[in-house]
């Protein structure tokens, strides 16, 4: 530790911090606008000078390393007349159009300059001309003159994601910040740069000329789309929803989020937004759908009792609506048929989830079918973090497709769909052969043979396995015997092992949490129920069945077969014919709740703009139905999510440590296989802002495969057909993608039309050009 | 006047370029004996009593340099300076197109002395006959054995290669040089870690000036004793003086250190053309402050120049006569600055640009005399505070030439234009 002094305090702080960090460890702030602690230190803008004794020259604060001893002024004549030098250079060439800029009031150029800068310029020659709002790409603009060059967008993109795709181009006072090429930037994370841009340089597109800070409010939310649940800000203006922003947490979060999540606040103003509520098709007011809904609950709960009914939660329900609505269930109806809308079979228990302080420690990550860019993105950046933090990051893939990337390099082990949790158990097997547990695990798998994979790479896997200090796994969720292979793993290794689950609804834990089931076969026996007409009434709430459940067959004929279908939702779920009653549903932003995320953690969203038309949170709707039900709800004493001792996470449970033998696969697989997975741009609500960066041909395929179609470097549509089934997908052809493998964003084109496994493939005629 | 030359040994033999013509001429013996007789340890010993100091600008004892490598086991890179791009500076340039081996043989004792197995010329683009000569001369070397696998049959194996620049003066600041060698955009990088932690592709990296590598053939041919015995005792040994101006015979001129401003001019370089006399002198490349004409006595070497107000840099000794406009030489240096500027930084970014058009504006008759003030506030507010010295040397001749004549500056308001007629573009090259 080092001691120093700063404007007469004294401090102590780590050796090789920065002055300017030790001195906002006082509480005094340094002006500043290249330095960024997630990048470090560059040094280009020098408005952090400040004084430092003995020291023949001004120094600047984001560069010096603290020394002992060290006398540091943060003020005084040299300091002041240093910075007032450094602004009026910042000025010369700035067009001083602050009135139009969209950082107008929200600026640091305009701030220091207030606070430290001269009070009028001595500038009197041409200024340079540069581009203004010219795209980066289609979310985020540049206005080159009010770029102070403190490269802190360039140096993000290029150090800290990886994706070199902003650039300085020219030289002294004509260099500007642009793209690569010119070319549109396509990373998952470019609007960052324009929370990261300390001047009126970056702007959101689709927030251009739309807000001053005196005419919007900001509230503290969480980004509903994907488990992530990143912490965010977002702004509203008359009412609507018109900007989401990062949120930082001092020592826990750098307020990161991807486009898909900062880009994606508009859902709420979709065209197809349900604000009315339909009765057999037709428009209702409020007062008679709630009371038409509540009088079939009547009859069927005279009928059958509370077993007739069952609920279904999915979409992006706060944890408070949810148990709002477990209430209504467990008091008024009397059922215990609680399911949360699932799209992949796997389940993690309480005690295996880990959170992101254990990515800040890890020093070796697998992913287990889930590659991060695109299942939770924000979660690859901080996975970025770690690797500039720890350059020996092990990274290793384990799924039919390489997970790995350039920006997050590793191993990719590649196993046939469906055996993840067979080789990481061969894998332990080879490692820890006397374990019981694993014994029993591998029991039945002594003629198994894990094709493509060898002995050896089994042996080095085992051996990584145990030999990593700190282990995360992110979990795609689609092989439920991986949590008990993960439980024995976790015991088995005696040092750090989480698991980070990606698969949704982004909300699952808090689902969970306020008492519905997170287990798939709880949804499965749910809509078994209604198909063999055990359950006379289905209410779904958020989810959108036909889409998300793997196996659309049951979810249909479970849909033809019950009375009344209630469905509440912020859009019209597939199949609406079926629908008895739509009931429009409050959205995020529009109720202040809970979301709980991948970590367990809980998170409070403020509500900022009320709900359009009939729109109404859950809360309205089921006290409606209690009191007509003559069973009014009771709530006096509220429900507090959070529990006392583990604070924001929730409690820790113990993992169960039931051991069953793994199940030989299916014999060999055919010579395509159907594989699908969550994918960002696909999960979520639906963004009209999104719609020119959401990939149109996101299947994936391995060229050789499509060579006879005619799409071999291309994209275009496959048809793809399984017994008396057929879709249509639209494919890139990839050659990351092992032959005999066609991925497919998890719920697009009607995969559940098909079951995962075997499919044929053929050509359908119209090919697109790239 | 020496009548031999060490450095600039074109001079005395024709073709030496060639390499038959070097060898013929004592040519790779200095390596040859540095392999044989030398631990690269004593190497660096020798140079460290040599006393050489960079020749680059900064004048920093090379062996001093030398010893800070640390001794961690990684690989060690060599990268030479060859992208002399300082207005009024030369050397370099006859350095690498009329003797090229020199050079070359240089580079491999230097290498072999810091145990470096990887060396890179970096030339500037513009030399491009200087950088055909260099390739040339290396493959030469390769074919002659003095570079690769295995040197002269020794364990020590070497591979240089010739890198051109793009046309940046700011990539000759050796850890720009850096960054562009390793393929990225020319801007200066944070020091700590300096090259010798963490250089080249972050690996432990010594980089040199041209005419500092040259001095090794000749010193460990002649020993250490024989460069001490010229120049002071701070900077002693030889250096090479690229003159220019209204003097009779403008080139390049080594001498040893310590020799009077006034012998470089008056013997050397044959005096000042016919009627012109010195208006002042900037002796050490476009980055230093000016001396006057009372000051010619002052002794060529670092200390004395600096005592003198000025700085010995990289040489590049500039006469101006009495038919030179301070405003117009002056705005052409500062704009010299603002075009190679890299923007890294802001105070030198804005600043030069705004100087310059400032000056541009009081040379064309249309200035203040409050500009003359906003001026010097100006160059205050670059002073110290930019990223790396290529903002401090914009500010050299400027200051020095408001201060010594201010009165031309004055006159440029009070005429609304030059009083000696000189028109932009013309005002250096008579
Ligand atoms: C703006 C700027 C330009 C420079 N240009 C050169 C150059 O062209 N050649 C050179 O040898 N050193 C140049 N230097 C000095 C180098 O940074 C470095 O100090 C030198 O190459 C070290 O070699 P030496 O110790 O042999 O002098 C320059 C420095 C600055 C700040
Ligand atoms: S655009 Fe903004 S963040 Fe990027 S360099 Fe310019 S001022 Fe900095
Ligand atoms: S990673 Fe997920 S939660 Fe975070 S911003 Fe993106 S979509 Fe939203
Ligand atoms: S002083 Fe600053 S802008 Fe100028 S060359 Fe150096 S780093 Fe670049
Ligand atoms: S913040 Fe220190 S130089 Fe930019």
């Amino acid at each position: 530790m080092i001691r120093l002094t700063i404007d007469g305090q004294e401090v102590t702080v780590p050796q090789g911090t920065m002055i300017v960090d030790a001195a906002a460890k006082l509480g005094v702030d340094v002006p500043i606008y290249c330095y960024h602690q997630a990048l470090g230190p560059l040094g280009a803008c020098r408005m952090c000078l400040v004084e430092v004794e003995k020291m023949p020259k001004l120094a600047t604060a984001c560069t010096t390393a603290v020394s002992e001893g060290m006398v540091v002024r943060t003020s005084g004549p040299a300091v002041d007349k240093g910075r007032r030098g450094v602004l009026e250079f910042l000025l010369i060439n700035h067009p001083l159009d602050c009135p139009v800029c969209d950082k107008g009031g929200e600026c640091f150029l305009q701030d220091y300059t207030f606070e430290y800068g001269p009070g009028g310029g001595r500038f009197q020659e041409p200024k340079i001309e540069k581009v203004k709002d010219g795209p980066i790409n289609p979310f985020v603009l540049i206005d080159q003159e009010r770029c102070v060059l403190c490269q802190r967008c360039v140096r993000f993109m290029r150090e800290y994601v990886g994706e070199e795709q902003l650039l300085l181009e020219g030289r002294g006072v004509e260099t500007v910040v642009t793209t690569v090429e010119h070319e549109p930037a396509t990373s998952q994370f470019t609007g960052n740069v324009i929370d990261l841009c300390p001047v009126g340089a970056l702007l959101s597109a689709p927030y251009h000329h739309k807000g001053r800070p005196w005419n919007i409010e900001r509230e503290e939310s969480v980004c509903p789309h994907c488990p992530v649940g990143c912490t965010s800000k977002i702004t509203a203006r008359e009412g609507h929803v018109i900007r989401m922003e990062g949120r930082p947490i001092p020592d826990r979060e750098w307020g990161w989020l991807c486009d898909r999540g900062r880009f994606g606040y508009d859902f709420g103003y979709h065209p197809d937004r349900l604000a009315t509520s339909i009765v057999k098709g037709k428009e209702n007011t409020a007062a008679q759908a709630t009371r038409q809904v509540a009088e079939w609950l009547k009859t069927v709960v005279d009928q059958e009792g509370g077993r007739g009914v069952g609920f279904i939660i999915g979409g992006g329900h706060t944890t408070e609506e949810a148990y709002q609505l477990r209430r209504f269930a467990a008091e008024v109806i009397g059922t215990d048929q609680l399911a949360i809308s699932r799209t992949e079979a796997g389940y993690l228990p309480r005690g295996l989830n880990g959170t992101f302080d254990d990515v800040k420690q890890a020093d070796t990550v697998v992913l287990l079918g889930s590659d991060p860019y695109d299942t939770v993105p924000v979660v690859h950046l901080k996975l970025r973090d770690r690797l500039l933090h720890y350059p020996a990051l092990r990274v290793i893939g384990l799924g039919p497709l390489p997970l790995t990337r350039d920006t997050l390099p590793g191993l990719d082990v590649l196993v046939p769909p469906g055996q993840e949790s067979l080789a990481l158990a061969l894998a332990m097997a080879a490692q820890w052969p006397q374990n019981s547990d694993v014994q029993t695990l591998v029991g039945s798998l002594k003629e198994f043979e894990l094709q493509g994979v060898t002995a050896q790479t089994l042996v080095q896997l085992g051996q990584y396995l145990q030999g990593a200090e700190h282990l995360v796994l992110l979990w795609d969720g689609k092989e439920p015997e991986m949590a008990m292979v993960l439980g024995v793993l976790a015991r088995l290794r005696e040092k750090p092992t989480a698991v980070l689950p990606t698969f949704g609804p982004a909300n699952w834990r808090g689902y969970e949490h306020a008492g519905f089931s997170p287990r798939f076969e709880d949804l499965t026996a749910v809509l078994e129920k209604a198909r063999d007409g055990e359950i006379k009434i289905l209410m779904v709430f958020g989810a959108d069945l036909l889409r998300e459940y793997p196996n659309r067959q049951l979810v249909e004929s479970a849909f033809n077969q019950v009375e009344y279908l209630v469905v509440e939702g912020i859009l019209p779920p597939q199949g609406a014919q079926h629908v008895d009653a739509l009931l429009p549903g409050a959205a995020w932003a529009e109720v202040y709740g809970t979301y709980i995320n991948m970590e367990a953690r809980l998170q409070v969203a403020m509500a900022g703009v009320q709900p359009p038309g009939q729109a109404r949170p859950i809360k309205t709707y089921v006290n409606t139905w209690a009191r007509m039900l003559m069973k009014p709800l009771n709530w006096d004493e509220e429900w507090d999510p959070f529990d006392d001792d583990s604070g924001d996470l929730l409690p820790f449970e113990p993992v169960p440590d039931h051991v069953v033998a793994l199940a030989m696969p299916p014999e060999a697989v055919g010579p395509m296989t159907l594989v699908t997975g969550a994918f960002i741009w696909e999960s979520g609500q639906p963004s009209e802002i999104l719609v020119p960066r959401v990939p149109q041909f996101p299947g994936r395929i391995n060229p050789a495969e499509v060579k006879d179609m005619g799409l071999s470097t291309k994209r275009g549509h496959i048809m793809v057909s399984q017994g008396s089934e057929s879709i249509v997908v639209a494919v890139t052809a990839d050659p990351q993608v092992p032959k005999g493998i066609l991925w497919v964003p998890q719920g697009l084109f009607g995969t559940n039309h098909l079951i995962e496994g075997t499919v044929t493939i053929s050509g359908v005629t119209e090919e697109v050009t790239v | 006047m020496s009548a031999q030359h060490y450095l600039l040994r074109n001079r005395d033999v024709e073709g030496i370029d060639r390499i038959e013509v070097y060898e013929a001429n004592r040519g790779y013996a200095a390596l040859r004996q540095a392999l044989k007789d030398y631990q690269p340890d004593e190497l660096v010993a020798m140079v460290k009593k040599s006393g050489l100091r960079g020749r680059g600008g900064a004048g920093f004892p090379t062996g001093m340099k030398w010893g800070f490598l640390p001794n961690d086991g990684r690989s060690r890179y060599l990268v030479v300076n060859s992208d002399e791009a300082e207005p009024g500076t030369f050397k370099d340039r006859e350095l690498i197109e009329e003797n090229p081996h020199q050079l070359v043989e240089g580079i491999i004792i230097s290498s072999y002395a810091t145990r470096a197995s990887e060396a890179y010329i970096y030339c500037r683009g513009e030399f491009l006959r200087g950088a055909e000569q260099l390739k040339r001369a290396v493959k030469e070397a390769y074919d002659h054995g003095y570079l690769g696998k295995n040197i002269l049959g020794t364990d020590y194996s070497l591979e240089l290669k010739v890198y051109r620049g793009a046309g940046a003066y700011i990539c000759g600041e050796e850890s720009a040089l850096l960054e562009s060698l390793e393929g990225k955009r020319g801007n200066p990088r944070l020091k700590p870690p300096f090259p010798a932690v963490a250089g080249l592709y972050g690996g432990p990296t010594v980089v040199n000036n041209v005419e500092t590598i040259c001095n090794l053939p000749p010193l460990v041919t002649y020993g250490p004793e024989w460069y001490t015995s010229m120049g002071t005792e701070k900077s002693p040994g030889l250096k090479i003086m690229s003159v220019s101006g209204a003097v009779k015979r403008p080139g390049n001129y080594e001498i040893p250190l310590a020799t009077p401003l006034r012998t470089l001019i008056e013997e050397y370089a044959g005096g000042m053309l016919p009627g012109r006399t010195v208006k002042a002198v900037i002796p050490g490349g476009s980055s230093v402050p000016l001396l006057m004409p009372d000051q010619l006595d002052t002794p060529l070497d670092y200390e004395s120049v600096v005592k003198a107000g000025s700085m010995l840099g990289s040489g590049g000794c500039i006469v101006l006569d009495d038919r030179v406009c301070m405003v117009g030489a002056t705005a052409r240096l500062v704009k010299f600055y603002r075009e190679e500027s890299c923007g890294k930084c802001t105070p030198c970014r804005e600043g030069t640009y705004w100087m310059t058009d400032v000056l541009e504006r009081i040379e064309y008759g249309q200035g203040q005399l409050s500009d003359l003030d906003l001026l010097a506030d100006v160059a205050d507010n670059i002073a110290g505070k930019c990223f790396c010295p290529l903002g401090d040397a914009s500010l050299g001749v400027l200051v020095s030439a408001l201060k010594h004549f201010r009165h031309e500056f004055e006159a440029h308001v009070a005429d609304h234009g030059c009083p000696m007629g000189a028109r932009l573009y013309d005002t250096v090259n008579h």
